[in-house]
């Protein structure tokens, strides 16, 4: 497994278009994923679960991926997340 | 042939044609058992009913933002593990299960703290709908299809389902529910079509195309008449277009009053759609816009250039006026994205003004759109369900804010915008005097203003007859705003139903009444009435 820490800047957090921007894109990646929040476990592949965290702007995050393609998943996933999530 | 008489009725008019009905979809889900041996069927229908939903909207997300969102909560990994899990269990079918899942992820959300993650529990719960419905084959009635002459009966019909009906083809509209001042009411009243609501059990005795005669003035509904009955309603529908054609010489006269008082003859409106039909009725300028239909008729809070848009082009539609009413919405109307808590009496609850003072950022958005369109033609600004001065005060230091910001931002807009107020509370009558010293001008809302003086629920069919705008404590109080008004030189208009009421037109010009502003089916008939 590995994983990254991050800060989310989408200034009204994860709400529905960012959530589904980020749940679409692992969707697509072969290794399980989630975010840790403290102790909480949330699907990165469920744009329900990511919404219902509701992770607001500023809220450090750790991304964590398991599985074959765990590296390059990790690195597309920080990368969007980083880049904002379309907006 | 069956007849029905109905006590209560508000509109006018004849109509003759079939009957269409508009059924409600019953999603309530089957309770068929699922065998051991079905359980991968009821998993394939999830599969294939999901796919129809996706595609429908993914067809609906290229028209509207919004439904992107859906699409991908409709293609969620949780809510198919939860809708799996409940098949396998065995124990729930299709149906049962999607209708168990959504609501579980719905009230996930529904009880979260953050307001707008709240509001998207009418997203889940409008997606779990789409899969029932295809679960059950339903075939949803479209009212935007409707291309022949019909007359509609439903239990009741929203502001979405009116939206969408073309006043060309609906001839009629017969509801179970509703009162004389119902959505539906107003709507029907504006389009000039006949209509009666609360006319209980009325679906059971119709079938769809049965042939309905309806007299919306007498409230007489004839199901399947006799060739006689027949005959006598069209020769009264042809007496009407003569009617209809013999008024309209009127048209081109001003409304002075034999005294030779010239009375403002206003319409009121839900959009600008409304105002464009209109504008050959030579009317004094639109006396109530009401902007609720624009935040009802949504998906979202409109924004401030939506707003400005449609407000812009009010304003260059009738240069003459166009007095704009802040968001009145709570009472009976609700919003399809935000999620109203429970009240014991909305009516009596968080509404209009009250939500405005409440929720500045969403005040602020309204205001700053209505002062932007105020560069483009004559606007006043109006404030709904007053009950104090600070009220009013509050609301007018909001304005100057807006004003100020705009002015930073070098955005033109009338600088001198009058901003008044409905009169249409109790509160509002005892204290007229002291609102006349604010208020630019009144507006007397009778529709809430009876209903609050009387105490009597105008929704309420069992103590519809006790509704009564001719109630002696009514025009009392109708007497006590006009004459605060006319002590500090305010204009006073009417926006409620009485104003559009012939019956009403003498004893209203008697107190004194400055405008009048209606349905613009009604401007024919009271323009005749003023010039007598």
């Amino acid at each position: 497994m590995v994983s990254q820490r991050l800060v989310i800047k989408n200034e009204s957090g994860l709400h529905a278009r960012p959530a589904g921007i980020l749940a679409q894109a692992a969707m697509k990646c072969n290794s399980d994923v989630w975010i840790m929040l403290g102790e909480k476990k949330v699907q990165v592949k469920s744009i329900l679960n990511l919404m219902a965290a509701g992770i607001k702007c500023g809220t450090e995050i750790e991304l964590q991926c398991e599985g074959e393609t765990e590296a390059e998943d990790l690195k597309t996933l920080a990368e969007l997340i980083e880049s904002g999530l379309g907006e | 042939m069956t007849e029905i008489k109905v006590e209560k009725t508000a509109s006018r008019g004849t109509a003759i044609a079939p009957a269409y009905i508009y059924r409600e979809a019953d999603l309530t889900p089957d309770t068929y058992p699922v065998e051991e041996s079905k359980i991968q069927q009821e998993e394939a229908q999830f599969q294939e009913v999901k796919q129809a939903v996706m595609a429908e909207l993914e067809q609906l997300s290229q028209e509207n933002p919004i439904f992107a969102a859906h699409l991908a909560i409709a293609d969620d990994y949780t809510l198919q593990e939860g809708v799996i899990g409940r098949i396998k269990s065995g124990k729930k079918n299709v149906q049962q299960a999607i209708a168990e899942t959504v609501e579980e992820v719905a009230e996930i959300f529904g009880q979260m703290e953050d307001e707008y993650m709240r509001e998207r529990k009418a997203d889940v719960l409008d997606i779990g709908k789409r899969f029932l419905i295809k679960c059950k084959k339903i075939t949803v009635q479209d009212l935007a299809s409707i291309s022949e002459p019909v007359i509609v009966a439903a239990r009741d019909l929203f502001p979405s389902d009116t939206v969408k009906m073309n006043p060309q083809f609906v001839k009629g509209i017969i509801t179970e529910e509703g009162g004389v001042t119902s959505h539906v009411s107003i709507m029907a009243k504006n389009y000039g079509i006949p209509a009666l609501t609360g006319v209980t059990g009325i679906l059971e005795k119709l079938q769809d195309g049965s042939t309905i005669c309806m007299d919306a003035a007498e409230g007489r509904i004839v199901i399947e008449p006799e060739e006689g009955v027949l005959e006598e309603y069209k020769k009264r529908l042809q007496e009407e277009l003569k009617e209809q054609e013999e008024i309209k010489k009127y048209r081109s006269m001003a409304a002075l009053t034999p005294e030779g008082k010239r009375i403002f003859l206003c319409i009121n409106v839900g959009n600008t759609d409304e105002i464009k039909l209109a504008l050959d009725k030579n009317i004094d300028g639109v006396g109530l816009f009401r902007t609720e239909f624009l935040y009802m008729e949504n998906t979202h809070f409109p924004t401030e250039e939506e707003q400005f848009a449609v407000y812009k082009e009010a304003a260059m539609l009738c240069p003459q006026e166009v007095t704009i009413r802040t968001l009145d919405i709570g009472g009976d109307k609700s919003l399809p994205y935000y999620e109203f808590e429970p009240e014991e009496n909305p009516f009596l609850g968080w509404r209009a003004i009250r939500i405005s003072l409440d929720m500045p950022d969403l005040f602020r958005t309204q205001l700053r759109a209505i002062l932007r369109a105020s560069a483009f033609g004559h606007i006043r600004i109006m404030f709904p369900m007053m009950i104090s001065v600070e009220e009013l005060v509050q609301a007018k230091e909001m304005v100057e804010k807006c004003k100020e910001e705009l002015r930073k931002e070098q955005i033109s807009f009338d600088d001198k915008i009058e901003m008044g107020m409905m009169m249409e509370t109790p509160a509002s009558v005892l204290l007229a005097e002291e609102f006349a010293k604010e208020a630019d001008f009144f507006s007397i809302g009778t529709n809430d203003l009876t209903q609050y003086i009387l105490a009597v629920d105008r929704g309420n069919k069992k103590i519809a007859s006790r509704y009564d705008s001719f109630h002696p404590a009514v025009l009392k109080a109708i007497e006590t705003i006009i004459c605060a008004g006319q002590k500090y030189g305010r204009k006073v208009g009417m926006c409620g139903e009485l104003a559009g009421d012939v019956k009403a037109v003498p004893k209203l010009l008697e107190l004194g009444l400055d405008e009048f502003s209606m349905s613009a089916g009604n401007v024919d008939y009271v323009r005749r009435t003023i010039i007598g």
